[in-house]
């Protein structure tokens, strides 16, 4: 009787107790640290994550996913990470997307990146000019033969849209052209390398942490990584080369960044201030990419504060 | 030339040109596509037994369904990302509303598939623009049905209208038409659309247009103000449904979302329309030969705990679906969680609805749903 007068408020307080007290109950299980985007940062963000771990056991567990910047960057605006990776700046219409959900995005830059431009070893040609890549990519010319380079048609292996070094080449080298239709699209850098290493007349784009062999600290076997020149006039540089990249005199450096909204909390904070200080840094020269110069440290420095 | 010759020089140019066709065969030029799938169903129990939904007695209701699985929705999209700025949607659509009777004259209450969205995306009009011309969303309640972000639980205010209250508005969620929507800076976004104005689900009816466009400002981050306006001229008398509907969205607080909106439609009284009170909630709908205005606000909130895999939510909606009889008045609660256990494709939303109505001969419902979302 009792039971039936006030079922549908006994329902009601069974339910308002459950959505009180059962996400404070995962919550407290599940806190976790959500890093999300860029693939050419995965691999470094993921080991500088699992050092600082084990450095820090009780520290605020990490977890590292790609996607793609344009997916961290979109994350971010949602909510739904705690740092984003990007390889590229926010876009104007993320930047409105980020203002519109209150969302003050805070960048750090964690490392040094010399974009790659590989080919397979069997091709004779060491170096090219940024206007030559453009074309080449932009599909404007399609034969190893127009640059000295064997006759054989061109290969083109790439990204996909939502990737920042898509981007950032193409806002860069290919002066924001489209890309030619032709471009395979890869899901990752290791997966570009794999298509260069498989073709003879393949061409790719890849951070230079993954042109690396760890073992020897030289291009992987079977890879070739180009020089490229500014233009005709400039010297050719090698992205391998730190202090060409270092001054500038390679032509498609860049910084890897991470961005927060806000100011960091305690625990996200801690992990950045790994990442840029001595012993991440370290890691960041291990895996192939180049650590910051004073620039980035006093950017990084005032967005930490 | 010999014959001998001629035949092996036609052997070579056909192994090369099949050669060179294959060649070309296998050198992909894929634009990204993409295929997407979601589902969402229902296991819902009646927390009542005397409400004006959730009536057991067997004088008022013969067989009632105390609780029950409801399948409500799926959707395939297909995406094609033709160029930096063009994109291309087709959607399927199957929801619970799906009726076929089979040839053979028996009801068939399988799901039907229909075509929700198909349209081309340009972004190169204008800078930061999009024109979508095909069957596309509508601008009415996409950017609060955006910040709700829980279609699985519930629509939102004005989309859900008709489901809760029986009351007539044209209002659709995808029509077919274009619209151009666009931020002239980050703190002033526009919207405008010319549309057929019968929705997804019927071809067009008369050779009126529907009108519609909002403005939206962001004068700070995080808080947003929106109105919109629409209007239909419906015949050659001076007949036009209107409506007017203004939202504020406040995002400040990492994680959180408050939204109010709230909106009034109003069309001239050959068009209004009213549920027949059959007890049930099922009436058939009817012209009255009488004005009157359907209105409504919303208040809701959504606040991440864990990204991606924790959420919690809560609304308050408040119907007026006839300015002239506030009896017909009722609000609806509903509250929730959104988990995602093990990956944010597959989630659990246990929910309650609570409807309480203005007329006291009508008990309030208390509904308890727990809503699985999958999506690949």
């Amino acid at each position: 009787m009792f039971y039936e007068k006030f079922k549908k408020w006994i329902a009601i307080a069974e339910l308002a107790l459950a959505l009180v007290f059962a996400p404070i109950l995962i919550a407290q299980g599940r806190k976790m640290i959500q890093v999300k985007g860029s693939d050419t940062m995965i691999n470094l963000v993921q080991i500088l994550a699992e050092e600082y771990m084990n450095a820090n056991p009780k520290a605020t567990p990490i977890a590292v996913l790609g996607g793609g910047s344009g997916t961290g960057i979109t994350a971010l605006i949602n909510s739904t990470c705690d740092i984003a990776d990007h390889s590229r700046d926010f876009n104007v219409k993320e930047f409105n997307q980020a203002w519109e959900r209150g969302v003050k995005p805070r960048v750090f830059a964690i490392a040094v990146d010399g974009l790659s431009i590989v080919v397979n070893e069997k091709n004779p040609l060491n170096r090219l000019t940024m206007d030559q890549v453009g074309a080449i990519y932009r599909g404007d010319v399609k034969n190893w033969r127009a640059f000295g380079g064997p006759a054989m048609p061109i290969s083109l292996y790439g990204r996909q849209s939502n990737s920042g070094t898509y981007t950032f080449l193409q806002e860069h080298v290919l002066k924001n052209k489209n890309y030619s239709p032709d471009v395979k699209e890869m899901n990752g850098n290791a997966q570009i390398i794999e298509g260069v290493l498989a073709d003879e007349a393949g061409v790719g784009y890849v951070g230079v942490g993954y042109v690396v062999d760890k073992a020897t600290g030289k291009p992987m076997k079977g890879l070739k990584v180009l020089d490229i020149s500014k233009d005709e006039k400039s010297e050719a540089t090698s992205p391998m080369d730190k202090e060409a990249v270092d001054t500038g005199k390679y032509p498609i450096a860049r910084a890897l960044w991470q961005s927060t909204n806000g100011k960091p909390g305690s625990d996200v904070a801690a992990f950045i201030q790994f990442e840029l200080g001595p012993e991440g840094q370290k890691i960041v020269e291990r895996e192939g990419f180049y650590p910051l110069g004073a620039k980035y440290n006093e950017a990084n420095a005032k967005n930490l504060k | 030339m010999k014959t001998g010759t001629m035949k092996k020089a036609a052997v070579l140019a056909a192994f090369a040109i099949l050669t060179a066709s294959g060649l070309s065969a296998q050198t992909p030029t894929p634009p990204p596509q993409t295929f997407s799938t979601t589902i969402y169903f229902d296991y819902s129990f009646w927390a009542t037994n005397n409400g004006y939904l959730t009536n057991t007695d067997p004088a008022v209701n013969i067989n009632p369904l105390t609780n029950k699985f409801a399948f409500r929705r799926a959707y395939f999209t297909y995406e094609n990302k033709i160029s930096a700025d063009l994109k291309f949607r087709f959607r399927l659509d199957a929801d619970n509303t799906g009726r076929l009777t089979a040839t053979s004259g028996t009801k068939d209450d399988r799901l039907v598939p229909f075509v929700k969205h198909i349209y081309l995306d340009w972004a190169g009009l204008l800078p930061n623009s999009s024109l979508k011309i095909g069957m596309t969303e509508t601008l009415a309640f996409k950017t609060a049905e955006d910040r709700w972000g829980l279609r699985s639980v519930a629509k939102t205010l004005v989309d859900g209208y008709k489901d809760i209250t029986g009351a007539d508005i044209r209002a659709s969620s995808a029509d077919l038409g274009v619209n151009l929507t666009g931020a002239i800076t980050k703190e002033l976004r526009y919207g405008a659309m010319v549309m057929n104005g019968e929705g997804y689900s019927h071809p067009e009816l008369n050779k009126y247009k529907k009108f519609g466009g909002f403005l939206q400002v962001v004068p700070i981050p995080g808080l947003n103000f929106w109105g919109y306006a629409e209007y239909e001229k419906l015949s050659d008398k001076p007949e036009a449904a209107k409506m007017v509907k203004a939202d504020c969205y406040f995002d400040m607080i990492p994680g959180l979302n408050i939204t109010g909106e709230w909106f009034k439609y109003n069309s001239d009284q050959k068009y209004n329309k009213v549920q027949q009170d059959d007890g049930t909630g099922t009436g058939t709908m009817i012209s009255v030969n009488r004005h009157f205005d359907v209105s409504g606000f919303s208040i809701f909130s959504t606040y991440k705990i864990i990204p991606d895999t924790l959420a919690i939510f809560a609304r308050y909606d408040g119907y007026q679906p006839d300015s002239t009889d506030s009896a017909k008045n009722l609000s609806l609660i509903i509250a929730g969680l959104d988990w995602a256990p093990i990956h944010s494709s597959w989630k659990i939303q246990p929910n309650v609805w609570i409807y309480n109505y203005k007329d006291s001969a009508k008990k309030s419902d208390v509904i308890v749903n727990v809503t699985f979302f999958l999506s690949f």
